[in-house]
């Protein structure tokens, strides 16, 4: 089983636990003690799932990150094994996908733990998550899209454009996903929009199992209206299965590079 | 059995190798030849991780360009091990996995090799030489019906290369191994031999007749082989030429003597 392999350098990555634990609980006391000051007891769960949901985001794009650089460093691996091991791209595939999914679930039970338990404090009430498990589920599936999205932009570049702006494909998903998230809290995403992105949908529907709440279309006006939780599910899924397609393919042509073509100086 | 017919590998607009046939077919054959002279690029090709400009390659009869699940083929290349980013034993049981055989015979082996130390950490924490043994170790435990072993003696120490020399002798597989030292061929007496340069390969010679080959400036008529090199023609002959190929210690001063 070559997935326990994936599961045990993925869960000991350091700059993951680093950039995707630490420093998101260090965003996450940011958000409990410094920017809730005008944040009244009433309207704490509300503020503290929307940040649950935007903390985790980010917190799973970096998972994106560190598949960017598994294959990156992996390409020769990757086509010798191939070819002269019994490893097959959709093993491989799978592998990854559920290491990255139970990286995910660590993640977000962190977030859960560490937001419940800060935000209680803080505003002195029970703030704990209303559907836990639903929030856990949804992160199994955000970490899985996280991890296809990465490695079909780096299988692209890998293929058939060099590795020359692989440094910064690998942070697409990151940027979007900061993009996404700050821009459904502090602008008006469209409708159409918020159901097509995958990054507000994980955002939302995160949200929604912390606190329980409808998901609001405009988070700066709630009164605009919600929007359907089984949609943006759908939508994320369909991503997901969309992408999971092209890397498979894109994996079963993948071309050995020579990392030093990576050197931008 | 391993079959290069006409393989030319382009770069860019650079050409690495040239009209390179080769066979190995139940033989253990070691190519000699300078650095750069496009050794590691033929086992690169050879494991897929080369395009091929034109020219093909086939192993056991498959063409290497649409080869899966070939478990009779290993190497100590060392890229083709950074699966993921784990300390060497895990890389030694995953690709122990990977080619359906136990961990048991590798693991024992670094062992044997004193490379203990080497288990908990990464490959590319290891020294030059301690990493060249872990993939040499890889390359001969996995059952494979052939190996292809670049360099697998460059700086590895005397007690290990003759241990390791002395398992590939009696291993029962084919090899293709490549060296740029001629020192090494007085171990590989029933080894066939090809010389590389500028990308372009010449052979197969016995080793075992080493003592009787010689290199002559030009084209020499009943030459075992003409060398169209960037220095111009080199003919190969046997019991008679200007240098006897035993006391180059490399062949860019083989052909340079011969060049005098």
């Amino acid at each position: 089983m070559i997935f326990k392999y994936f599961l045990k350098s993925i869960l000991s990555n350091r700059s993951l636990w680093g950039w995707g634990v630490i420093f998101m609980l260090f965003w996450l006391m940011l958000g409990v003690f410094v920017f809730s000051s005008s944040v009244p007891v009433t309207a704490a769960l509300s503020y503290v799932s929307s940040y649950y949901g935007i903390i985790s985001l980010f917190s799973f794009s970096t998972i994106a990150i560190s598949i960017s650089y598994t294959l990156y460093y992996g390409s020769s691996s990757l086509a010798y094994s191939f070819r002269y091991t019994k490893l097959t791209a959709s093993t491989y595939f799978l592998s990854l996908l559920g290491a990255s999914s139970i990286m995910a679930i660590v993640m977000s039970t962190i977030m859960l733990a560490a937001t419940s338990g800060l935000s209680s404090w803080k505003f002195g009430a029970n703030l704990f998550p209303y559907q836990p498990l639903a929030a856990l589920a949804i992160s199994a599936i955000a970490g899985a899209f996280m991890m296809v999205l990465a490695m079909g932009l780096v299988l692209i570049v890998i293929n058939y454009a060099g590795l020359k702006n692989i440094t910064f494909i690998g942070f697409v998903p990151l940027v979007l996903s900061y993009v996404f998230g700050f821009g459904q809290l502090y602008t008006k995403i469209p409708e159409a929009l918020e159901y097509v992105s995958p990054f507000t949908a994980i955002s939302s529907l995160l949200y929604a199992s912390y606190g329980g709440f409808k998901i609001p279309k405009v988070f700066i006006d709630p009164s605009q209206g919600t929007l359907n939780p089984w949609l943006l599910l759908v939508s994320l899924i369909v991503w997901l299965l969309v992408l999971s397609a092209i890397d498979t393919q894109l994996l079963r042509r993948i071309r050995a590079r020579a990392i030093e073509e990576a050197r931008q100086v | 059995m391993l079959h290069v017919k006409q393989l030319d590998i382009v770069l860019g607009k650079t050409t690495i190798l040239k009209d390179v046939n080769l066979t190995v077919n139940g033989e253990k054959v070691v190519l000699v030849g300078p650095n750069g002279s496009g050794k590691s690029t033929l086992f690169r090709a050879i494991l897929g991780l080369v395009p091929i400009s034109s020219g093909s390659i086939s192993i056991f009869g498959k063409d290497v360009r649409y080869a899966k699940g070939l478990l009779g083929v290993s190497t100590n290349i060392d890229e083709v091990y950074r699966i993921a980013n784990l300390n060497v034993k895990d890389i030694i049981e995953i690709y122990c996995e990977l080619k359906e055989v136990g961990n048991n015979k590798s693991l024992n082996m670094i062992k044997e090799f004193e490379l203990e130390d080497t288990l908990g950490k990464r490959i590319y924490k290891l020294s030059t030489g301690q990493a060249k043994m872990v993939c040499n170790i890889l390359a001969l435990n996995q059952k494979a019906e052939i190996l292809l072993l670049d360099e697998p003696f460059d700086n590895v120490d005397q007690s290990r290369r003759r241990r390791f020399m002395d398992l590939l002798q009696n291993g029962n597989f084919e090899i293709l191994m490549s060296t740029h030292e001629f020192e090494l061929l007085k171990n590989l007496k029933d080894w066939k031999l090809c010389f590389m340069l500028e990308g372009k390969l010449w052979g197969k010679f016995e080793v075992s007749q080493l003592d009787r080959l010689y290199v002559t400036k030009g084209k020499v008529e009943g030459a075992l082989k003409v060398m169209d090199t960037s220095l111009g023609y080199f003919s190969i002959t046997l019991d008679k030429g200007d240098v006897q190929v035993r006391s180059a210690t490399n062949l860019s001063s083989l052909l340079e003597a011969a060049a005098e």
